[in-house]
């Protein structure tokens, strides 16, 4: 038996040696690069998902593995049947593979993120926002949600709080990387996390790692911002979602749009996911907004959801958002008018241990509505991209039509449209003769919404012609900033300006008005916002009642004994009829004093005091420090657009840690270290979001 | 090929051929086996009870501040207290937090009677801690008062919760 049983082996390896020194060694090679391929498999693999909740008793739970974003599910994983919890979803197959469930016409995906909900309280002007996004784990096995979203471009997000359960975790803000170790750690050994990071201003990506099957997990931001005022209404608007972004060639910073489930395939260093024509996530949003105006609110208006409203008092608003309105596909903008002679330029001052800090909102003098204007040579650029494509350009077109119509004898005017490439009505501005405003027309009929958006091309097309001095040069942007360029975009306006002002209208449901205020801001001009159901003729009927007035311009301002040490914006803008201008900053003196702003009107000098602000004005606001700090990143991070220098970051980077600041160089990140989750990563699933309303999917969304 | 295969010698080309698919399949089992172990080793993460003794006072208001002194360990999230007038993660100064130093602070508007008297965790601090040495931890109670806003005497401690 045992002579038998050596036999048998020395016959099995005598075999074996045979096999292997033919074909067989080369198929050992082969296994073994792939086994050690499967050991350090790259982080960028595509990953199937799990099965959503329901799909059957059990599913499939991964082994424990190294440190990845993304977990593949090959063939050299270990499996463990695990049983499925929580809600159960009607049948449906896996989402990515294109089956799903029926709903009355639409597709429905299961995705994380469940709901939004918004509370926000505005006093002055100045809003305090809470945001709660409620991500819950339809799937049968361990997941990661990843959730690009996005926020006011001016938002101080100083508070990060991750709910599980009853348990309420206060996020940390830590310098990015570090932050970003800390979390991929504590996903790596399978405890639930979470982790904010800033892509853009505007656009933010929410990781919770660890999230159970059936398991909800809540995050709560809280930011301030300042609202707008323009033409004695504030505004207020909170965006719902990123519109999908065009990157020029050659470029790996932008954001990337794609379509579900197809992670990587843009070459960005982030991307959003939508939604393909008829898919339903199921996320939809709740939206409440308390308004104390100090004066009498006359009127309010919102022309971009359905809402219902309240008022305690003349001076209170409370307006909440229609249940019916709650698909979160374009931006909330609530809009209201106060007594307007009640309204004058007013300080709110906040002090504590870091000392004073105010914000000041200037209103224009009064005297500039009396004169009349200079000649203008207006530069109108059309953003003809595929984005535009649809109701969006012919708003534009709209807008264009009026602004011919209200030029004057005297005035000239240019008109340049972008895509893929740049073209333009005439080598050189036309007089604002009919022949020459009929011929303007034809042009404008003739352009269609298709291709690219190569902004820069279209700013260089705007500002590189020879100005006429005796005309003051306006350059309209109408576009949706729908790109992934903004820094570059900024930094060809800083350097071509010169004595142009830019105004720009953001045009669309869900602009990008990081890139359209802040193109407003480098040119020293105003921002206008033309949505779908704005009336396109009144919007630029407005844009020409400021500018039918001189502006002041070359603004200094005199503080007197409030002793400013840093005040943003650092360059101010010009002060135009029905435009003030808000500025915040840090002081050390006294509040009651009397400011004085210099500036001119033409060529003429102009002083407007400003008397006893302090005692006139709204009070203490305590979250002045962090929309003062906010400014300064904005205004460090444009600096940095210009001139890539590292220690611009650094500053950044300190500023946003020391008042407890989201900033592209920190990130706020929670770890719940009392428990572990069984296995230590899950499947990473990014949360698609519908285009934005009105925009095609087709023009805009990368589908490989 | 017969001829090749005959041409080695028995005993160490089986010694060789075993010993080559061993060490093939040690070495990948092992780079797989190796990499978490290794990363488990450089950190943990644990989560640190805070609590405060006001004895018979009920508590209104505390301020105090933790310190890991080792500098191993880095605060990963804040968490509120177990009892409702503190459940609310408290603020952080987040100056402090620089230095892996915090500062904590929470206050309860709450009438006396729903304040909490004696030992309550007032919160829990989320750590990961790096290397192999256990970090050390101090606590120092800056200030506690009652539901008068009068300053108390007050006692803070903390422990390591055992995991779940």
């Amino acid at each position: 038996m045992q002579t038998r049983t050596h036999n048998s082996h020395h016959s099995f390896w005598r075999r074996s040696a045979l096999w292997l020194s033919g074909w067989g060694m080369l198929a050992l090679c082969l296994a073994l690069a792939a086994l050690l391929q499967g050991c350090m498999k790259s982080s960028l693999s595509r990953t199937p998902l799990p099965e959503p909740i329901g799909t059957s008793p059990f599913g499939f739970v991964e082994e424990p593995s190294a440190g990845r974003n993304v977990t593949p599910l090959g063939s050299d994983e270990l499996w463990i049947l695990a049983r499925g919890e929580g809600p159960a979803e009607p049948s449906a197959d896996a989402p990515g593979s294109g089956e799903l469930m029926a709903n009355i016409g639409e597709k429905r995906v299961p995705m994380p993120l469940q709901h939004t909900d918004v509370r926000a309280s505005v006093s002055g002007h100045i809003g305090s926002v809470e945001v709660r996004q409620q991500f819950q784990n339809p799937y049968t096995g361990k997941i990661e949600a990843v959730y690009a979203f996005p926020l006011p471009h001016n938002a101080a997000v100083n508070e990060f709080i991750m709910t599980i359960g009853e348990r309420r975790i206060r996020g940390i803000i830590r310098e990015r990387r570090e932050a970003e170790r800390l979390y991929q750690e504590a996903k790596r050994q399978g405890y639930v996390a979470s982790l904010l990071t800033e892509e853009r201003p505007n656009v933010f990506t929410q990781s919770v790692a660890n999230i159970e099957p059936g398991k909800q997990i809540d995050v709560d931001i809280k930011y301030f911002h300042t609202l707008d005022y323009v033409d004695g209404w504030y505004e207020f608007a909170f965006p719902m979602m990123a519109g999908p972004r065009f990157n020029p060639p050659g470029t790996s910073n932008g954001i990337g749009a794609v379509a579900r489930g197809q992670t990587g395939v843009s070459g960005q260093n982030s991307e959003a996911q939508y939604l393909r024509p008829r898919e339903r996530s199921g996320h939809d949003i709740s939206l409440k907004v308390d308004v104390d105006a100090g004066v009498p609110i006359e009127q309010f208006e919102c022309k971009t959801h359905q809402v219902s409203s309240q008022a305690a008092s003349p001076n209170r608003l409370t307006v909440s958002l229609d249940p019916a309105d709650s698909l979160p596909n374009k931006d909330f903008v609530l809009r209201y008018r106060v007594a307007g002679d009640r309204i004058k330029s007013a300080l709110m001052t906040h002090r504590d241990e870091r000392g004073g800090f105010f914000s000041l909102m200037l209103f224009p003098p009064r005297d500039l509505a009396g004169l009349r204007r200079q000649p203008l040579e207006l530069v109108f650029v059309l953003d003809c991209s595929g984005s535009m494509s649809g109701r969006p350009i012919q708003q534009a077109k709209a807008a264009v039509q009026r602004g011919l119509h209200l030029l004057q004898p005297g005035d000239s005017f240019q008109l340049i449209s972008f895509s893929t490439t740049t073209s333009r009505l005439g080598d050189s501005p036309l007089e604002a003769t009919p022949e020459n405003i009929h011929l303007a027309m034809q042009y404008l009929n003739e352009l269609d919404a298709e291709g690219g958006t190569m902004m820069v091309d279209g700013v260089k097309a705007a500002l590189d012609f020879p100005h006429d001095p005796s005309r003051l040069r306006f350059v309209c942007f109408l576009t949706d900033g729908y790109v992934g360029n903004e820094a570059e975009i900024l930094g060809e306006i800083h350097q071509r300006l010169g004595s142009s002002r830019i105004f720009s209208f953001g045009i669309g449901s869900a602009v990008n008005r990081y890139l359209i205020d802040r193109m407003a801001q480098a040119g020293r001009g105003a921002v206008a916002y033309l949505g779908p159901n704005d009336s396109a003729a009144q919007i630029m009927g407005d844009f020409f009642e400021h500018i039918s007035h001189p502006a002041l311009t070359d603004l200094r301002i005199d503080w007197d004994g409030l002793n400013v040490i840093e005040a943003f914006p650092a360059t101010l803008p010009d002060l135009f009829v029905g435009r003030p201008v808000v500025v915040t900053g840090r002081f050390a003196g006294d509040p009651y004093t009397v400011i004085r702003v210099n500036g001119n009107v033409g060529d003429q000098p102009m002083q407007v005091a400003i008397p006893a602000l302090g005692r006139e004005s709204g009070g203490d606001d305590p979250a002045l420090p962090s929309v003062w700090a906010r400014m300064k990143i904005a205004e460090l991070s444009d600096q940095f657009a210009y001139r890539l220098d590292p220690g611009l970051c650094e500053q950044i980077k300190q500023v946003a840690l020391d008042y407890g600041l989201m900033s592209p160089f920190t990130a706020f990140v929670a770890v719940d270290s009392t428990r572990r989750t069984y296995g230590s990563a899950g499947t990473t699933v990014p949360v698609a979001v519908p285009v934005p309303d009105g925009v095609k999917y087709k023009t805009t969304v990368e589908e490989k | 090929m017969r001829a090749a295969l005959q041409s080695l010698p028995r005993g160490a080309g089986l010694v060789r051929l075993v010993a080559l698919v061993l060490s093939v399949f040690g070495l990948a089992a092992g780079l797989r086996a190796q990499q978490p172990a290794l990363e488990e080793g450089r950190s943990r993460f644990c989560a640190i009870d805070i609590y405060v003794d006001a004895g018979a006072t009920p508590l209104a208001a505390y301020q105090l501040e933790f310190t890991a002194t080792n500098g191993m360990a880095k605060i990963a999230g804040i968490e509120g207290g177990a009892h409702a007038a503190f459940h609310e993660p408290p603020f952080y100064d987040p100056k402090a937090m620089q230095h892996e130093r915090v500062i904590l602070a929470a206050f309860s508007t709450a009438a006396a009677d729903k304040l909490p008297v004696g030992k309550v965790r007032v919160a829990t601090v989320h750590l990961q801690i790096t290397g192999d040495s256990p970090p050390q931890f101090q606590i120092k109670l800056q200030t506690a008062g009652d539901a008068n806003g009068n300053k108390i005497p007050a006692q803070a401690s903390f422990e390591e919760r055992k995991q779940q």
